[in-house]
Protein backbone atom coordinates (compact mmCIF):
# COMPACT_ATOMS: atom_id res chain seq x y z
CA UNK A 1 0.00 0.00 0.00
CA UNK A 2 1.58 3.35 -0.95
CA UNK A 3 2.18 5.84 1.82
CA UNK A 4 -0.55 8.99 0.99
CA UNK A 5 -0.78 12.65 2.32
CA UNK A 6 -3.79 14.10 1.79
CA UNK A 7 -4.15 18.11 2.80
CA UNK A 8 -1.69 17.55 5.42
CA UNK A 9 -0.94 20.95 7.44
CA UNK A 10 1.46 20.60 10.52
CA UNK A 11 1.24 23.84 12.82
CA UNK A 12 4.22 24.62 15.17
CA UNK A 13 3.42 26.45 18.14
CA UNK A 14 0.26 26.96 17.26
CA UNK A 15 -1.31 29.51 19.47
CA UNK A 16 1.77 31.28 20.71
CA UNK A 17 3.29 34.21 19.36
CA UNK A 18 6.02 31.74 17.69
CA UNK A 19 3.29 30.06 15.41
CA UNK A 20 4.81 28.39 12.07
CA UNK A 21 3.57 26.61 9.67
CA UNK A 22 6.11 24.18 8.51
CA UNK A 23 3.73 22.46 6.07
CA UNK A 24 0.62 23.92 4.46
CA UNK A 25 -1.88 21.64 2.53
CA UNK A 26 1.10 18.67 1.57
CA UNK A 27 -0.71 15.93 -1.06
CA UNK A 28 1.94 13.21 -1.90
CA UNK A 29 1.76 9.57 -3.06
CA UNK A 30 4.95 7.55 -2.14
CA UNK A 31 5.10 4.13 -3.73
CA UNK A 32 5.56 1.36 -1.68
CA UNK A 33 9.00 -0.26 -2.29
CA UNK A 34 10.48 2.67 -3.76
CA UNK A 35 13.63 4.79 -2.93
CA UNK A 36 12.12 8.21 -2.13
CA UNK A 37 14.61 11.19 -2.11
CA UNK A 38 12.98 13.76 0.09
CA UNK A 39 15.40 17.21 -1.17
CA UNK A 40 15.05 21.26 -0.32
CA UNK A 41 16.37 24.02 1.61
CA UNK A 42 17.24 23.97 5.06
CA UNK A 43 13.87 25.03 6.74
CA UNK A 44 11.62 23.51 4.01
CA UNK A 45 9.29 21.13 6.02
CA UNK A 46 11.64 18.16 4.99
CA UNK A 47 12.24 16.98 8.33
CA UNK A 48 8.70 17.95 9.93
CA UNK A 49 7.15 15.90 6.99
CA UNK A 50 8.89 12.80 7.68
CA UNK A 51 8.08 12.97 11.39
CA UNK A 52 4.59 12.19 9.75
CA UNK A 53 5.28 9.09 8.78
CA UNK A 54 5.57 7.34 12.07
CA UNK A 55 3.13 9.60 13.61
CA UNK A 56 6.14 11.42 16.23
CA UNK A 57 4.29 14.53 14.63
CA UNK A 58 0.42 14.35 13.83
CA UNK A 59 -1.03 16.57 11.48
CA UNK A 60 -2.82 19.84 12.42
CA UNK A 61 -5.06 18.86 9.66
CA UNK A 62 -5.38 16.34 6.69
CA UNK A 63 -5.17 12.48 7.01
CA UNK A 64 -1.25 10.62 6.35
CA UNK A 65 -1.99 6.71 5.39
CA UNK A 66 0.66 4.68 6.27
CA UNK A 67 0.71 0.96 5.98
CA UNK A 68 -2.71 0.11 6.66
CA UNK A 69 -3.19 3.30 9.19
CA UNK A 70 -4.82 6.33 8.80
CA UNK A 71 -3.14 9.05 11.07
CA UNK A 72 -6.16 11.64 11.18
CA UNK A 73 -5.59 15.51 12.51
CA UNK A 74 -7.57 15.78 15.88
CA UNK A 75 -7.54 11.96 16.85
CA UNK A 76 -5.32 10.03 19.12
CA UNK A 77 -3.68 7.26 16.40
CA UNK A 78 -4.64 3.82 16.88
CA UNK A 79 -1.93 0.84 17.29
CA UNK A 80 0.65 3.48 17.54
CA UNK A 81 3.47 1.07 18.59
CA UNK A 82 3.07 -1.02 16.07
CA UNK A 83 3.32 1.80 13.56
CA UNK A 84 6.80 2.56 15.47
CA UNK A 85 7.90 -0.92 15.09
CA UNK A 86 7.10 -0.82 10.95
CA UNK A 87 8.18 2.47 10.34
CA UNK A 88 11.88 2.99 11.44
CA UNK A 89 12.74 6.79 11.86
CA UNK A 90 16.49 7.64 11.51
CA UNK A 91 17.04 11.36 12.74
CA UNK A 92 19.38 13.68 11.70
CA UNK A 93 22.54 13.16 14.28
CA UNK A 94 20.99 9.81 15.29
CA UNK A 95 24.21 9.23 17.84
CA UNK A 96 23.04 11.53 20.29
CA UNK A 97 20.35 9.08 20.88
CA UNK A 98 23.10 6.59 22.26
CA UNK A 99 22.30 5.70 25.89
CA UNK A 100 23.30 1.97 26.99
CA UNK A 101 26.37 0.33 28.74
CA UNK A 102 27.57 -1.34 25.44
CA UNK A 103 26.91 -1.27 21.85
CA UNK A 104 24.75 -4.62 21.58
CA UNK A 105 22.52 -3.51 24.94
CA UNK A 106 21.73 0.09 22.65
CA UNK A 107 20.87 -1.67 19.44
CA UNK A 108 18.77 -4.56 21.00
CA UNK A 109 16.97 -1.29 22.91
CA UNK A 110 14.51 -1.14 20.05
CA UNK A 111 13.62 -5.20 19.49
CA UNK A 112 12.75 -5.14 23.05
CA UNK A 113 10.39 -2.13 23.44
CA UNK A 114 8.82 -3.99 20.88
CA UNK A 115 8.32 -7.21 22.91
CA UNK A 116 11.32 -9.25 21.84
CA UNK A 117 12.46 -11.62 24.42
CA UNK A 118 16.14 -10.57 25.03
CA UNK A 119 17.78 -13.59 23.40
CA UNK A 120 15.45 -12.51 19.76
CA UNK A 121 16.52 -8.85 20.55
CA UNK A 122 20.30 -9.64 20.84
CA UNK A 123 20.30 -11.24 17.81
CA UNK A 124 18.49 -9.06 15.80
CA UNK A 125 20.50 -6.37 17.40
CA UNK A 126 23.58 -8.65 16.22
CA UNK A 127 22.29 -9.03 12.52
CA UNK A 128 21.99 -5.48 12.25
CA UNK A 129 25.92 -4.84 13.69
CA UNK A 130 27.08 -7.17 11.11
CA UNK A 131 24.97 -5.48 8.49
CA UNK A 132 26.48 -1.85 9.53
CA UNK A 133 29.66 -3.28 9.33
CA UNK A 134 30.45 -3.30 13.18
CA UNK A 135 32.28 -6.81 14.13
CA UNK A 136 31.70 -8.65 17.85
CA UNK A 137 34.54 -6.43 19.14
CA UNK A 138 32.38 -3.40 19.47
CA UNK A 139 29.32 -5.38 20.97
CA UNK A 140 30.44 -5.12 24.31
CA UNK A 141 32.26 -1.50 24.22
CA UNK A 142 30.14 1.43 25.50
CA UNK A 143 28.77 3.42 22.97
CA UNK A 144 29.59 6.73 24.45
CA UNK A 145 33.62 6.13 23.21
CA UNK A 146 33.16 5.04 19.27
CA UNK A 147 34.53 7.95 16.96
CA UNK A 148 31.38 9.88 15.16
CA UNK A 149 31.07 7.50 12.39
CA UNK A 150 31.00 4.34 14.72
CA UNK A 151 28.03 6.21 16.82
CA UNK A 152 25.98 6.63 13.49
CA UNK A 153 26.32 3.36 12.44
CA UNK A 154 25.12 2.02 15.67
CA UNK A 155 22.31 4.28 16.38
CA UNK A 156 21.24 2.91 12.66
CA UNK A 157 21.69 -0.35 13.27
CA UNK A 158 19.27 0.42 16.35
CA UNK A 159 16.68 1.35 13.85
CA UNK A 160 17.25 -1.75 11.61
CA UNK A 161 16.94 -4.49 14.28
CA UNK A 162 13.40 -3.23 14.85
CA UNK A 163 12.91 -4.80 11.24
CA UNK A 164 11.18 -1.81 9.80
CA UNK A 165 9.03 -1.92 6.65
CA UNK A 166 9.64 1.18 5.26
CA UNK A 167 12.83 3.19 6.52
CA UNK A 168 12.81 6.82 6.64
CA UNK A 169 16.32 8.07 7.14
CA UNK A 170 16.98 12.31 7.87
CA UNK A 171 19.93 13.14 6.56
CA UNK A 172 21.71 10.10 7.27
CA UNK A 173 25.20 10.74 6.29
CA UNK A 174 25.46 14.43 7.09
CA UNK A 175 29.06 14.84 8.27
CA UNK A 176 30.49 11.64 7.66
CA UNK A 177 33.47 10.68 5.71
CA UNK A 178 33.23 10.12 2.06
CA UNK A 179 33.88 6.60 2.26
CA UNK A 180 31.75 6.15 5.43
CA UNK A 181 28.91 8.17 3.20
CA UNK A 182 29.32 5.43 0.29
CA UNK A 183 29.23 2.24 2.46
CA UNK A 184 26.02 3.64 4.12
CA UNK A 185 24.95 4.47 0.80
CA UNK A 186 25.04 0.98 -0.13
CA UNK A 187 23.71 -0.59 2.83
CA UNK A 188 20.39 1.41 2.34
CA UNK A 189 20.75 0.25 -1.41
CA UNK A 190 20.64 -3.40 -0.27
CA UNK A 191 17.58 -2.99 2.24
CA UNK A 192 15.59 -1.51 -0.74
CA UNK A 193 16.59 -4.31 -3.09
CA UNK A 194 15.23 -6.97 -0.34
CA UNK A 195 12.09 -4.81 -0.40
CA UNK A 196 12.17 -2.42 2.05
CA UNK A 197 10.23 1.31 1.02
CA UNK A 198 13.43 3.47 1.96
CA UNK A 199 12.43 7.14 2.40
CA UNK A 200 15.95 9.73 2.71
CA UNK A 201 16.21 13.28 3.35
CA UNK A 202 19.45 14.51 1.70
CA UNK A 203 21.19 17.16 -0.31
CA UNK A 204 23.46 14.87 -2.25
CA UNK A 205 22.39 14.80 -5.64
CA UNK A 206 24.90 12.47 -6.41
CA UNK A 207 23.19 10.17 -3.57
CA UNK A 208 19.99 10.70 -5.19
CA UNK A 209 21.08 10.73 -8.84
CA UNK A 210 22.85 7.15 -8.19
CA UNK A 211 20.47 5.65 -5.49
CA UNK A 212 17.21 7.07 -5.60
CA UNK A 213 13.85 6.07 -8.02
CA UNK A 214 11.18 8.78 -7.26
CA UNK A 215 12.51 12.86 -5.81
CA UNK A 216 10.49 14.81 -3.72
CA UNK A 217 11.70 18.54 -3.85
CA UNK A 218 9.58 20.67 -0.51
CA UNK A 219 9.89 24.39 -0.98
CA UNK A 220 7.90 26.43 1.78
CA UNK A 221 6.35 23.51 3.42
CA UNK A 222 5.15 22.26 -0.07
CA UNK A 223 6.30 19.56 -2.15
CA UNK A 224 7.08 21.72 -5.51
CA UNK A 225 8.03 18.71 -7.41
CA UNK A 226 7.26 15.17 -7.00
CA UNK A 227 8.61 12.87 -9.97
CA UNK A 228 10.77 9.73 -10.82
CA UNK A 229 14.70 10.50 -11.36
CA UNK A 230 14.84 10.08 -14.69
CA UNK A 231 12.37 12.90 -15.63
CA UNK A 232 13.99 14.96 -12.60
CA UNK A 233 17.74 14.48 -14.34
CA UNK A 234 16.52 14.64 -17.79
CA UNK A 235 18.71 17.49 -18.11
CA UNK A 236 20.00 20.14 -15.92
CA UNK A 237 17.49 22.50 -16.49
CA UNK A 238 14.72 21.42 -13.42
CA UNK A 239 17.77 21.45 -11.22
CA UNK A 240 19.27 24.85 -12.19
CA UNK A 241 15.66 26.25 -11.93
CA UNK A 242 15.46 24.81 -8.14
CA UNK A 243 19.03 26.61 -7.86
CA UNK A 244 20.72 22.59 -7.11
CA UNK A 245 24.43 21.97 -8.67
CA UNK A 246 23.31 19.25 -10.51
CA UNK A 247 24.95 15.83 -10.48
CA UNK A 248 28.44 15.57 -11.90
CA UNK A 249 27.08 13.08 -14.96
CA UNK A 250 24.20 15.29 -15.81
CA UNK A 251 26.52 18.54 -15.82
CA UNK A 252 28.67 16.64 -18.14
CA UNK A 253 25.91 15.52 -20.41
CA UNK A 254 25.25 19.24 -20.87
CA UNK A 255 29.01 20.69 -21.47
CA UNK A 256 29.00 17.46 -24.10
CA UNK A 257 25.76 18.71 -26.01
CA UNK A 258 26.80 22.31 -25.51
CA UNK A 259 29.76 20.85 -28.16
CA UNK A 260 27.43 19.18 -30.39
CA UNK A 261 27.70 15.83 -29.27
CA UNK A 262 23.98 13.81 -28.85
CA UNK A 263 23.66 12.51 -26.10
CA UNK A 264 20.73 10.14 -24.70
CA UNK A 265 18.35 11.12 -22.09
CA UNK A 266 18.70 7.84 -20.76
CA UNK A 267 22.35 7.53 -20.13
CA UNK A 268 22.79 7.23 -16.74
CA UNK A 269 26.32 5.67 -15.74
CA UNK A 270 29.60 7.41 -17.15
CA UNK A 271 30.68 4.16 -19.25
CA UNK A 272 27.62 4.00 -21.16
CA UNK A 273 28.61 7.75 -21.74
CA UNK A 274 32.31 7.33 -22.89
CA UNK A 275 30.94 4.52 -25.44
CA UNK A 276 28.29 6.79 -26.93
CA UNK A 277 30.62 9.71 -27.68
CA UNK A 278 34.04 7.92 -28.62
CA UNK A 279 30.84 6.27 -31.27
CA UNK A 280 30.42 9.91 -32.82
CA UNK A 281 33.96 10.97 -32.11
CA UNK A 282 35.34 8.00 -34.77
CA UNK A 283 32.26 8.29 -37.13
CA UNK A 284 33.21 12.18 -37.57
CA UNK A 285 36.92 11.02 -38.09
CA UNK B 1 7.92 20.60 24.11
CA UNK B 2 6.48 23.30 22.01
CA UNK B 3 4.65 24.98 23.98
CA UNK B 4 6.66 26.00 26.92
CA UNK B 5 5.82 29.66 26.80
CA UNK B 6 7.14 30.47 30.74
CA UNK B 7 10.18 32.78 30.73
CA UNK B 8 10.41 33.53 27.37
CA UNK B 9 11.05 36.71 25.53
CA UNK B 10 8.44 37.85 23.06
CA UNK B 11 10.29 40.24 20.41
CA UNK B 12 8.02 43.53 20.15
CA UNK B 13 8.04 46.58 20.18
CA UNK B 14 6.59 48.03 23.73
CA UNK B 15 7.36 50.95 26.02
CA UNK B 16 7.55 48.72 28.40
CA UNK B 17 10.23 46.34 25.98
CA UNK B 18 12.04 49.73 26.17
CA UNK B 19 12.53 50.09 29.95
CA UNK B 20 15.98 49.70 31.46
CA UNK B 21 16.04 45.85 32.46
CA UNK B 22 17.45 47.46 36.33
CA UNK B 23 14.23 49.22 36.51
CA UNK B 24 12.09 46.17 35.47
CA UNK B 25 13.90 43.69 37.82
CA UNK B 26 13.51 46.25 40.29
CA UNK B 27 9.99 47.44 40.05
CA UNK B 28 9.29 43.62 39.65
CA UNK B 29 11.09 43.03 42.96
CA UNK B 30 9.15 45.94 44.81
CA UNK B 31 5.65 44.25 43.31
CA UNK B 32 6.45 41.03 44.57
CA UNK B 33 7.55 42.04 47.73
CA UNK B 34 3.61 44.01 47.32
CA UNK B 35 2.04 40.88 46.53
CA UNK B 36 3.37 38.77 49.74
CA UNK B 37 1.82 41.79 51.98
CA UNK B 38 -1.28 40.83 53.91
CA UNK B 39 -3.54 43.89 51.98
CA UNK B 40 -6.56 41.97 51.58
CA UNK B 41 -8.47 41.96 48.19
CA UNK B 42 -8.60 45.64 48.12
CA UNK B 43 -4.58 45.56 47.89
CA UNK B 44 -5.10 42.31 45.41
CA UNK B 45 -7.93 44.54 43.31
CA UNK B 46 -5.12 47.45 42.84
CA UNK B 47 -1.78 45.61 42.00
CA UNK B 48 -4.01 43.35 39.46
CA UNK B 49 -4.97 46.74 37.86
CA UNK B 50 -1.48 47.90 38.05
CA UNK B 51 -0.36 44.74 36.47
CA UNK B 52 -3.17 44.56 33.64
CA UNK B 53 -2.39 47.57 32.94
CA UNK B 54 1.53 46.86 32.31
CA UNK B 55 0.55 43.58 30.23
CA UNK B 56 -1.66 46.09 28.11
CA UNK B 57 1.06 48.43 27.30
CA UNK B 58 4.10 45.81 26.77
CA UNK B 59 1.23 44.37 23.93
CA UNK B 60 1.78 40.85 25.33
CA UNK B 61 -1.91 39.22 24.20
CA UNK B 62 -3.67 37.97 27.24
CA UNK B 63 -4.13 34.65 25.78
CA UNK B 64 -0.62 34.40 26.10
CA UNK B 65 -0.11 35.10 29.70
CA UNK B 66 -3.14 32.75 29.63
CA UNK B 67 -0.90 29.85 28.36
CA UNK B 68 1.90 30.16 30.53
CA UNK B 69 -0.48 29.85 33.24
CA UNK B 70 -2.07 27.12 32.55
CA UNK B 71 0.66 24.58 33.90
CA UNK B 72 0.33 25.57 37.25
CA UNK B 73 -3.44 24.71 36.79
CA UNK B 74 -2.72 20.81 38.09
CA UNK B 75 -0.72 22.45 40.94
CA UNK B 76 -3.72 24.62 42.06
CA UNK B 77 -6.36 21.71 41.85
CA UNK B 78 -3.93 19.41 44.05
CA UNK B 79 -3.46 22.49 46.10
CA UNK B 80 -7.17 22.94 46.49
CA UNK B 81 -8.07 19.34 47.22
CA UNK B 82 -5.33 19.68 50.25
CA UNK B 83 -6.60 22.35 51.64
CA UNK B 84 -10.09 20.78 51.50
CA UNK B 85 -8.97 17.74 53.31
CA UNK B 86 -6.51 19.72 56.17
CA UNK B 87 -8.06 23.13 56.69
CA UNK B 88 -10.94 22.74 59.13
CA UNK B 89 -12.36 26.21 60.28
CA UNK B 90 -14.43 28.77 59.41
CA UNK B 91 -18.32 27.82 58.41
CA UNK B 92 -18.96 24.70 56.54
CA UNK B 93 -19.87 25.52 52.61
CA UNK B 94 -20.37 22.07 51.17
CA UNK B 95 -20.91 18.92 52.31
CA UNK B 96 -19.82 15.82 49.93
CA UNK B 97 -20.31 12.88 51.93
CA UNK B 98 -17.68 12.44 54.55
CA UNK B 99 -15.94 15.12 53.48
CA UNK B 100 -16.94 18.96 54.57
CA UNK B 101 -15.86 21.87 52.68
CA UNK B 102 -14.84 25.48 54.94
CA UNK B 103 -14.80 28.09 54.01
CA UNK B 104 -11.59 28.81 55.50
CA UNK B 105 -10.10 26.35 52.65
CA UNK B 106 -11.74 27.98 49.46
CA UNK B 107 -10.22 31.09 51.08
CA UNK B 108 -6.83 30.29 51.65
CA UNK B 109 -6.98 28.30 48.37
CA UNK B 110 -8.13 31.67 46.44
CA UNK B 111 -5.38 33.67 48.16
CA UNK B 112 -2.86 31.64 47.26
CA UNK B 113 -4.41 31.17 43.62
CA UNK B 114 -4.34 35.43 43.36
CA UNK B 115 -1.06 35.47 44.62
CA UNK B 116 0.47 32.51 41.85
CA UNK B 117 -1.06 34.19 39.31
CA UNK B 118 0.21 37.77 40.19
CA UNK B 119 3.64 36.68 40.24
CA UNK B 120 3.24 35.15 36.73
CA UNK B 121 1.60 38.12 35.63
CA UNK B 122 4.76 40.27 36.82
CA UNK B 123 7.81 37.94 36.27
CA UNK B 124 5.94 37.61 32.21
CA UNK B 125 6.03 41.54 32.42
CA UNK B 126 9.58 40.77 32.90
CA UNK B 127 11.07 38.22 31.05
CA UNK B 128 8.46 38.69 27.86
CA UNK B 129 9.90 41.86 27.38
CA UNK B 130 13.37 41.63 28.41
CA UNK B 131 16.12 40.48 26.12
CA UNK B 132 18.15 37.52 27.88
CA UNK B 133 21.19 39.39 27.49
CA UNK B 134 19.79 42.84 28.76
CA UNK B 135 18.57 40.99 31.66
CA UNK B 136 22.52 39.62 32.82
CA UNK B 137 23.11 43.38 32.32
CA UNK B 138 20.97 44.71 34.65
CA UNK B 139 21.30 41.59 37.18
CA UNK B 140 25.21 42.50 37.02
CA UNK B 141 24.85 46.17 37.24
CA UNK B 142 22.40 45.38 40.50
CA UNK B 143 25.19 43.85 41.76
CA UNK B 144 27.71 45.84 41.64
CA UNK B 145 27.45 47.46 45.03
CA UNK B 146 27.81 43.62 46.66
CA UNK B 147 30.96 43.06 44.83
CA UNK B 148 33.06 44.95 47.94
CA UNK B 149 31.85 42.33 50.49
CA UNK B 150 33.20 39.35 47.77
CA UNK B 151 29.81 38.92 45.48
CA UNK B 152 31.61 38.25 41.88
CA UNK B 153 28.43 40.32 40.45
CA UNK B 154 30.24 39.62 37.01
CA UNK B 155 30.68 36.08 36.70
CA UNK B 156 27.32 35.45 38.58
CA UNK B 157 25.69 37.46 35.50
CA UNK B 158 27.54 35.17 33.51
CA UNK B 159 26.46 32.58 34.72
CA UNK B 160 22.83 33.18 34.51
CA UNK B 161 23.38 34.35 30.97
CA UNK B 162 24.61 31.12 30.46
CA UNK B 163 21.95 29.24 31.35
CA UNK B 164 19.39 31.24 29.84
CA UNK B 165 21.15 31.24 26.84
CA UNK B 166 21.07 27.18 26.72
CA UNK B 167 17.56 26.59 28.30
CA UNK B 168 16.22 26.85 24.60
CA UNK B 169 18.27 24.88 23.77
CA UNK B 170 18.14 21.98 26.16
CA UNK B 171 14.32 22.13 25.32
CA UNK B 172 15.15 21.39 21.95
CA UNK B 173 17.51 18.94 22.17
CA UNK B 174 15.31 16.67 24.87
CA UNK B 175 12.28 17.07 22.63
CA UNK B 176 14.52 15.71 19.74
CA UNK B 177 15.79 12.77 21.79
CA UNK B 178 12.34 12.09 23.28
CA UNK B 179 11.48 11.66 19.41
CA UNK B 180 14.34 9.36 18.68
CA UNK B 181 13.54 7.41 21.56
CA UNK B 182 9.92 6.79 20.98
CA UNK B 183 11.19 5.59 17.14
CA UNK B 184 12.63 3.01 19.44
CA UNK B 185 9.55 2.07 20.79
CA UNK B 186 9.64 3.93 24.28
CA UNK B 187 6.63 5.16 25.51
CA UNK B 188 6.78 7.70 28.09
CA UNK B 189 3.26 7.93 29.03
CA UNK B 190 2.10 3.98 29.36
CA UNK B 191 4.07 0.91 30.41
CA UNK B 192 5.31 -0.96 34.00
CA UNK B 193 7.58 0.72 36.39
CA UNK B 194 10.80 -0.62 35.26
CA UNK B 195 9.70 0.01 31.39
CA UNK B 196 9.45 3.25 33.03
CA UNK B 197 12.85 3.68 34.29
CA UNK B 198 14.18 2.52 31.20
CA UNK B 199 12.55 5.59 29.33
CA UNK B 200 13.66 8.04 31.44
CA UNK B 201 17.26 6.55 31.51
CA UNK B 202 16.86 6.58 28.04
CA UNK B 203 16.33 10.22 28.03
CA UNK B 204 18.74 11.71 30.35
CA UNK B 205 21.71 9.82 29.62
CA UNK B 206 21.78 11.53 25.74
CA UNK B 207 20.60 14.72 27.66
CA UNK B 208 23.79 14.74 29.78
CA UNK B 209 25.85 13.66 27.18
CA UNK B 210 24.78 16.59 24.88
CA UNK B 211 24.90 19.22 27.96
CA UNK B 212 28.55 18.25 29.18
CA UNK B 213 29.71 18.21 25.18
CA UNK B 214 27.98 21.51 24.42
CA UNK B 215 29.34 23.15 27.85
CA UNK B 216 32.68 21.80 26.96
CA UNK B 217 32.31 23.60 23.26
CA UNK B 218 31.33 26.43 24.68
CA UNK B 219 34.44 26.99 27.39
CA UNK B 220 36.63 26.14 24.70
CA UNK B 221 35.37 29.03 22.42
CA UNK B 222 35.55 31.24 25.18
CA UNK B 223 39.16 30.48 25.95
CA UNK B 224 39.79 30.47 22.44
CA UNK B 225 38.82 33.74 22.45
CA UNK B 226 40.84 34.76 24.98
CA UNK B 227 37.85 35.03 27.56
CA UNK B 228 39.26 35.60 31.22
CA UNK B 229 37.24 35.68 34.06
CA UNK B 230 37.83 38.21 36.47
CA UNK B 231 38.76 40.77 34.41
CA UNK B 232 37.81 44.20 34.56
CA UNK B 233 36.13 44.71 31.06
CA UNK B 234 34.20 47.80 29.67
CA UNK B 235 31.12 47.48 27.86
CA UNK B 236 29.64 47.71 24.35
CA UNK B 237 25.87 48.99 25.54
CA UNK B 238 25.92 51.11 28.59
CA UNK B 239 22.43 50.98 30.40
CA UNK B 240 21.44 54.94 31.31
CA UNK B 241 17.85 55.07 33.54
CA UNK B 242 15.18 57.63 31.60
CA UNK B 243 11.92 59.29 32.63
CA UNK B 244 9.67 56.31 32.15
CA UNK B 245 12.48 54.28 34.21
CA UNK B 246 12.25 56.52 37.13
CA UNK B 247 8.27 56.63 36.60
CA UNK B 248 8.11 53.18 37.30
CA UNK B 249 9.49 52.62 40.01
CA UNK B 250 8.15 55.38 41.68
CA UNK B 251 5.20 53.55 40.47
CA UNK B 252 5.74 50.42 41.87
CA UNK B 253 7.18 52.47 44.77
CA UNK B 254 3.86 54.04 45.15
CA UNK B 255 2.38 50.15 44.90
CA UNK B 256 4.09 48.85 47.91
CA UNK B 257 3.46 52.02 50.11
CA UNK B 258 -0.36 51.48 49.28
CA UNK B 259 -0.32 47.57 50.31
CA UNK B 260 1.61 48.30 53.54
CA UNK B 261 -0.94 51.46 54.78
CA UNK B 262 -3.66 49.10 53.70
CA UNK B 263 -2.55 46.33 55.81
CA UNK B 264 -0.80 47.53 59.16
CA UNK B 265 -2.30 51.54 59.10
CA UNK B 266 -5.54 51.79 58.25
N1 LIG C 1 9.71 22.30 17.17
C1 LIG C 1 9.58 23.35 16.35
N2 LIG C 1 8.95 24.48 16.77
C2 LIG C 1 8.80 25.53 15.96
N3 LIG C 1 9.23 25.58 14.71
C3 LIG C 1 9.87 24.51 14.22
C4 LIG C 1 10.08 23.34 15.01
N4 LIG C 1 10.74 22.42 14.26
C5 LIG C 1 10.93 23.00 13.06
N5 LIG C 1 10.41 24.25 13.03
C6 LIG C 1 10.42 25.17 11.89
O1 LIG C 1 9.75 24.56 10.81
C7 LIG C 1 10.44 24.80 9.60
C8 LIG C 1 10.71 23.50 8.90
O2 LIG C 1 11.62 22.77 9.66
P1 LIG C 1 12.19 21.38 9.21
O3 LIG C 1 11.06 20.48 8.89
O4 LIG C 1 13.14 20.93 10.27
O5 LIG C 1 12.98 21.77 7.88
P2 LIG C 1 14.12 20.98 7.11
O6 LIG C 1 14.26 19.62 7.68
O7 LIG C 1 13.67 21.00 5.68
O8 LIG C 1 15.36 21.79 7.28
C9 LIG C 1 11.69 25.56 9.96
O9 LIG C 1 11.51 26.91 9.62
C10 LIG C 1 11.84 25.40 11.43
O10 LIG C 1 12.37 26.56 12.01
MG1 LIG D 1 15.87 18.70 8.67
Amino acid sequence: MPIRFEKVSHVYSDGTPFRYVALEDVDLEIREGAFTAVIGQTGSGKSTLVQHLNALLLPSSGTVYVMDRQIIAGTEPKKLKSLRKDVGLVFQFPEYQLFEETVLKDVAFGPKNFGASPEEANKLAREALRKTGLDETFEERSPLELSGGQKRRVAIAGILAMKPKVLVLDEPTAGLDPAGAKKMMELFASLHKEGTTVIMVTHDMEQVFRYCEEVIVMENGKPKIQTDIKTFFRDSSLCRELNILPPALIRMKDALREKGYTVSDDTVDIKTLAKEIARQVKSHG
Amino acid sequence: MDNITLGRYIPLDSPVHRLDPRAKIGAMLLMLIAIFIPAGWIGYAIIFAVVTFMVFLSKLSFTYIWKSMKPMLFMLVFLLIINVLVVHTGTVWLELGPIKVYSDAVIQTLYIVVRLLLMIMITTCLTATTKPLDMTLGIEDLLQPFEKIGVPSHEIAMLISIALRFIPDLIDETGRIMKAQESRGVDLKEGKLNEKIMAILSLIVPLFVSAFQRAEDLANAMEARGYQPGVRRTRYKVLKLKGPDYLLLAGAVLVLACMIWLAYFK
